[in-house]
């Protein structure tokens, strides 16, 4: 996809070594995957549960100038939709080389309609989104 | 609530450090936003709460 993916969980090295070489569901997995024992990296983006030591389900995108463009955290109990990720990731690239255009929420890849915020807009997106 | 956990969307991200298991390699490593940003990566953090629970 072109992103550098890393999970981050509050285990050490040594567990996430053990339970990817234990888990089968694991198997296939690429990415490295971070150690955060002193929940210092979670504590930077809010996700540290102080109650539990553990991570919150935190999803969190950086450009490659270091700059957070998308953030969303899901209670223990809730995965995380991949296909959303993915939209957001494209959205941010594409986003990246048109930084005069904006992508609505309808928007799933490149090639789908974006809108250039304008005065004329203003009151007017159904006919800007629709073309009417 | 910490003095830290105040990042927000828009906001450049301070550098941070993390030692990884590597599955790859089958080694551990060191990741680092620096390293990253030098390399022109964008990057994809996944928290989860632990290791051998459901991800």
């Amino acid at each position: 996809m072109g992103a550098e993916v890393i999970t981050v969980s509050t285990d050490t090295k040594f567990v996430h070594l053990a339970w990817q070489r234990e888990e089968k569901m694991l198997k296939d997995v690429t990415y490295p995957m971070g150690a955060d024992p002193t929940g210092k990296v979670s504590r930077m983006f809010g996700v540290y549960d102080e109650a539990t030591g553990l991570a919150l389900r935190g999803t969190f995108i950086i450009s490659p100038e270091g700059k957070l463009l998308n953030s969303e955290v899901n209670f223990y109990n809730m995965g995380r939709n991949i296909d959303e990720l993915i939209r957001k990731f494209k959205a941010n690239l594409h986003l990246a080389k048109h930084a005069n255009e904006g992508c609505p929420s309808k928007w799933k890849e490149e090639g789908d309609k974006t809108l250039k915020p304008s005065a004329k807009m203003v009151g007017k997106v159904y006919e800007a989104y629709e073309g009417k | 609530m910490s003095e830290t956990c105040c990042l927000q969307v828009g906001q450049d991200v301070p550098d941070f450090k993390l030692e990884t298991f590597e599955p790859t390699k089958g080694d551990f490593g060191e990741t680092s936003l620096e390293t990253l940003k030098a390399n022109k990566k964008w990057t994809i953090l996944l928290f989860y709460p632990a290791d051998f629970t459901f991800v």
